[in-house]
């Protein structure tokens, strides 16, 4: 946990050497060379991020197919999405798809990191996992549906069983956003096992120690001690769990296309569809705006827990 | 628990988890002639190689991994040096308001992709950068800047600032410092970095998706989605077998840098 705890060591350091102005205040004289170091970083961000970002939220207030000029329009564009069904069936798939990303990655992975602590060849065993999080998305997406698919390898792996009446994984909705979840489930997986080892190998000795010598064991010394002193990685495992389902995009387009019909969508892929196949530059960019609403609220969410923990550690 | 059963819990587990990836290498290796829907278990024949071979004539998909390449090596390789050269200035030559700075380029982070992509189309369009190399390898470039920044800004604070002072009572200039200190002392987290946003350029879709067209620009995991729907059924094997490839380069560089890896993600977890 060392590196994770840098920012906050460098804050106190900060706060006893340098009150009240801080920096700031001190001359430096290296200051056009440092802005010489910065500038190229600002600049690079300035121009091909926060730009883009500032056009974005002017074009959602706006009517603009590309060609011409963007119409004001003010609020519209967000009216109409909450008028839109197609949205609204996007919104819950992207909801299902946080609760179920919460669920199953995080709580399997977590369970992975229990079983390989202090396990001999615990680094051998993990590796199974961490496979799939290689892969992209879109390779993810290849082989689920070539799995799932009529007649595939999970229909015919279930005709041996004499399971015939099978669902169509891919095409009964909300069923496809499930199996895709768990898709999703199955990459993500490894990072957070391998996030939750990297909290239990920084956890300190001595209270371990002294609940082993106290008789605590399996679930008990989870519970009063493992978990406790995981909290913090937790904030942050759910954290950044949240902040990527609301961001799904790669394996729905390698496995549905949002279909059938819209069925599967989530806002990431609505608002690719409005904006790059259906030319309705306002209402995506409405869309890309509500995300980062909610994708901003959910990362202070988790940032404020996290600070807020840290000093337990 | 005990050990025994612990193991064998994850060697069952691991087991499982493993089976979608038998069942890629199975079938990508399936010659056209031999691949059936019906026998997705078994394997038949080892035609990986010439899979592949058709799929790289069907796709264009040898000019989209050589272009690809280079976005996944150009644009991290930058982006660790602009980021180093920006946590320099604010940790070592105490930029004022250096923190205001930190939190100005690591911002670009924060926000969606799709925030971007349409402004990033409609300006790439105009000014002519759309489906170019260049506008590819600048996008990419630009992306890798926060989190590069912002690990490197944490490494530097690590480094006692009498380092700094020694060199410039040597008399370095501050380009050596940078250039002949502090990047060497810094080698295993640029390597971190570089691997961690070589995997994610490697793997991109929605960049691709939206800035490029042709053949040559596309980056490889844009060319495989479009395989996917244009030679689904039929070709089956092939597609799978262009999954292969286009999966191959990451896992083998992320098994052999795991720990690289895990370095990387617990710095980038802010």
């Amino acid at each position: 946990m060392a590196v994770l705890q840098t920012p906050e060591r460098e804050r106190t350091a900060r706060g006893l050497t340098e009150p009240a102005g801080g920096p700031a205040r001190r001359k430096t004289p290296y200051r056009w060379s440092a802005l010489g170091f910065i500038s190229p970083g600002v600049l690079l961000v300035a121009v091909l991020l926060y730009l883009p970002l500032l056009w974005t939220t002017f074009l959602s207030f706006t009517e603009y197919n590309g060609l011409g000029d963007p119409d004001w329009v003010g609020f519209d564009n967000y009216g109409d999405m909450f008028d839109d069904p197609a949205f609204l069936g996007s919104l819950g798939n992207t909801l299902l798809w946080v609760v179920g990303t919460l669920l199953i990655p995080v709580g399997i992975g977590l369970g992975i990191a229990l079983l390989t602590w202090n396990l001999a060849g615990g680094v051998w065993l993990r590796l199974p996992f961490l496979i799939p999080y290689a892969l992209s998305g879109i390779g993810v997406g290849l082989i689920w549906s070539f799995i799932l698919s009529s007649n595939g390898a999970l229909d015919q792996a279930l005709a041996a069983f004499g399971i015939t009446d099978t669902p169509r994984w891919l095409v009964d909705a909300p069923l496809n956003t499930v199996v895709m979840i768990v898709a999703a489930a199955w990459q993500g997986v490894g990072v957070n096992a391998l996030l939750f080892t990297i909290g239990l190998q920084s956890i300190p000795k001595e209270p371990l120690e002294a609940a082993r010598v106290d008789g605590a064991r399996g679930f008990r010394l989870f519970g009063s001690i493992l978990w406790p002193m995981l909290r913090p990685l937790t904030a942050v495992v759910v954290g950044l769990s949240i902040v990527a389902s609301l961001k799904t995009f790669d394996i729905v387009q390698g496995m549905t296309k949002g279909g059938p019909g819209r069925a599967s969508e989530t806002l990431a892929l609505t608002m690719y569809k409005e904006t790059f196949v259906n030319s309705d530059y306002g209402l995506g960019s409405a869309i890309a705006v509500f995300l980062t609403i909610v994708t901003l609220l959910a990362a202070i969410l988790y940032l404020r827990e996290q600070l807020s923990k840290k000093h337990e550690l | 628990m005990t050990r025994i059963l612990r193991t064998g819990i994850l060697v069952v587990l691991g087991a499982l988890w493993l089976v979608p990836v038998y069942l890629l290498l199975v079938n990508a290796a399936k010659s056209p002639l031999t691949f059936t829907t019906t026998e997705s278990w078994i394997p038949t024949d080892f035609s990986l190689f010439s899979n592949i071979a058709e799929a790289m004539r069907l796709s264009g998909l040898g000019d989209s991994v050589l272009s690809t390449l280079v976005y996944a090596i150009v644009s991290p390789a930058i982006a660790v040096l602009v980021g180093a050269a920006a946590g320099f200035a604010i940790v070592a030559l105490r930029l004022k308001h250096g923190f205001a700075w930190f939190v100005v380029i690591f911002g670009g982070t924060v926000f969606p992709l799709q925030m971007v992509l349409l402004p990033l189309f409609d300006a790439y369009s105009r000014v002519g950068l759309f489906d170019t190399q260049l506008g590819m390898i600048i996008v990419y470039t630009a992306i890798s800047i926060p989190f590069s920044a912002f690990v490197m800004r944490n490494f530097f604070t690590g480094i006692a600032h009498s380092v700094f002072e020694a060199a410039v009572l040597d008399g370095a200039t501050t380009w050596r410092i940078f250039s002949r200190v502090y990047l060497p002392m810094a080698a295993s987290a640029l390597v971190a970095i570089f691997i961690l946003q070589a995997t994610f350029i490697w793997n991109d879709l929605l960049l691709g998706l939206t800035l490029s067209q042709s053949d040559d620009v596309r980056p490889i995991v844009t060319t495989l989605s479009g395989m996917q729907s244009t030679y689904g059924g039929a070709q089956m094997s092939t597609v799978l077998a262009a999954g292969v490839l286009v999966s191959l380069p990451t896992v083998v560089l992320f098994l052999f840098t795991q720990k690289f890896f895990a370095r990387g993600l617990a710095l980038g977890q802010y």
